[in-house]
């Protein structure tokens, strides 16, 4: 079995590395999880899991020229199968976004739930990417109307790629008797259920500075609490590993202009 | 205040003291120079069919909001007691700020008065906004958003429907930002050669 789902938000500032982290790890009870850094042009996995200075990266995975295997870029840490994005400009612009579908077909093989960290913006090939790649989408969205205008557009983007939404975070959440309400209502436009409602916490910006995911700094905070719950309300599909992994061969993404 | 139209929210002129485009920038100067006036918003999106509206201060501090655009279905739930607005009338406070928010570019000009000059309109409940609302939902950005209302006085608005609930309930908004996202999608797609990818 595997699913792959793309984290994806359409806007930066909602704490969609921290989500894609903590559901991965709540996630990881049950499946085997890998987790990989697709926001290529802003990777910041690597400063949540203290892995800044790692050797191999999907950056070298990407590069015409590369002799790195798939493997090599692979890190075992907080129960996840960690693949980094490294933070070099230069490989940044000589990278060949399209390798990602091949990495992330061998990723599949090996896994039962590929979370691919997606980009906050959709100005790019390599930002849409991941939405082309995915099953289905998981929307962060913070409850702003600027959020939600940017979760909506995520959303039609993915879906005319033929992916489409399993479900809705509302992260860093303050007022919590209006959050219910708003949750309800944004249901009627999104494809999936809320998956959860995450407070606002300071926890998770002192695991983003001691490097480590917030389910393995604050396991017992709220907002770790409720990433577990949204672990368990996504209804993940059971797919035909081979399957999925020829359709990701199979992508017919050209080479870049 | 006697039912809907733009003639309710009667503000001078003022005095202009700057013009520019951007809402963060026009919120920021305000709250940074303590502005008490009104900051006049045109959106340049089609989606808000270019309707003006206002958002007005104390002390750099946003009260109250107009906007000559409706919000869509012309009633909120939740407010039974309020007389239903018609479609394409007016709206206020946090209605107001939804009609204003959304994607796209803006004008703003900014305009200094006497605060007895906006005595009448910040004592009007129905065009009340909360202080850090403006900041949040028309500029995103939540840094200025807490600075105001650590200045915003202790009886600041406290209303329970919030900009983005009347923003939700305006169906016909959502529908024309999806429409306009997935036209976006679909020519971006053959730009990267990705439309044989799109379903």
């Amino acid at each position: 079995m595997v699913e792959a789902l793309a984290v994806a938000s359409g806007k930066g500032g909602v704490g969609k590395t921290t989500s894609t982290l903590a559901l991965g790890m709540a996630l990881a009870a049950d499946h085997d999880v890998t987790v990989v850094d697709a926001d290529t042009g802003m990777a910041n996995l690597c400063f949540h899991t203290g892995l800044a200075d790692a050797d191999t990266t999907l950056q070298d995975l990407l590069l015409a020229d590369s002799d790195a295997a798939v493997e090599d870029a692979v890190y075992d840490r907080f129960g996840l199968s960690l693949v980094p994005c490294g933070t070099s400009l230069a490989a940044f612009r000589e990278a060949d976004p399209t390798r990602l579908r091949a990495v992330v077909a061998e990723l599949a093989a090996d896994t039962d739930v590929l979370l691919l960290d997606s980009a906050a913006a959709l100005g790019s090939q390599s930002a849409v990417l991941p939405l082309v790649l995915a099953d289905r989408t998981v929307v962060v969205l913070q409850p702003t109307i600027p959020s939600l205008s940017d979760g909506l557009k995520v959303q039609e983007y993915a879906r005319s790629y033929g992916t489409e939404t399993a479900g809705v975070l509302f992260n860093r959440v303050q007022d919590d008797e209006a959050i219910d309400r708003v949750a309800e209502q944004a249901e009627q436009y999104f494809g999936g259920p809320t998956l959860a409602t995450i407070p606002e916490s300071d926890a998770a910006r002192a695991a983003r500075r001691a490097g480590e995911p917030l389910l393995a700094y604050a396991p017992d905070s709220a907002a770790a609490a409720a990433y577990r719950r949204a672990a368990d309300r996504l209804d993940l599909q059971d797919r035909d590993e081979d399957a999925v992994a020829d359709r990701f061969r199979s992508a017919v993404i050209p080479e870049p202009p | 205040m006697n039912g809907p139209g733009a003639t309710d929210l009667e503000i001078p002129r003022g005095r202009l003291i700057r013009s520019r485009v951007g809402v963060a920038s026009a919120l920021d100067a305000a709250f940074s120079r303590e502005l008490t006036g009104y900051a006049r918003i045109e959106p340049d999106s089609l989606l808000a069919d270019g309707e003006p509206g206002v958002v007005t201060f104390a002390e750099g501090v946003p009260r109250a909001a107009y906007c000559e655009r409706g919000t869509g279905d012309g009633e909120r739930r939740g407010d039974s007691h309020e007389p239903e607005r018609p479609i394409g009338g007016d709206s206020r406070g946090v209605d107001a700020l939804a009609a204003l928010a959304g994607p796209g570019p803006c004008s703003v000009e900014l305009y200094e008065l006497p605060a007895d000059a906006l005595a009448e309109v910040h004592d009007a409940p129905e065009f009340s906004v909360p202080p850090g609302a403006p900041a949040e939902e028309l500029a995103d950005d939540p840094a200025l958003a807490e600075r105001t209302r650590d200045r915003a006085p202790a009886d600041a608005h406290d209303g329970e429907a919030s900009a983005l609930e009347s923003f939700l309930e305006d169906e016909e908004r959502i529908a024309a930002i999806q429409e306009e996202a997935r036209a976006e999608a679909e020519q971006r797609a053959a730009e990267w050669g990705l439309d044989d990818q799109l379903e």
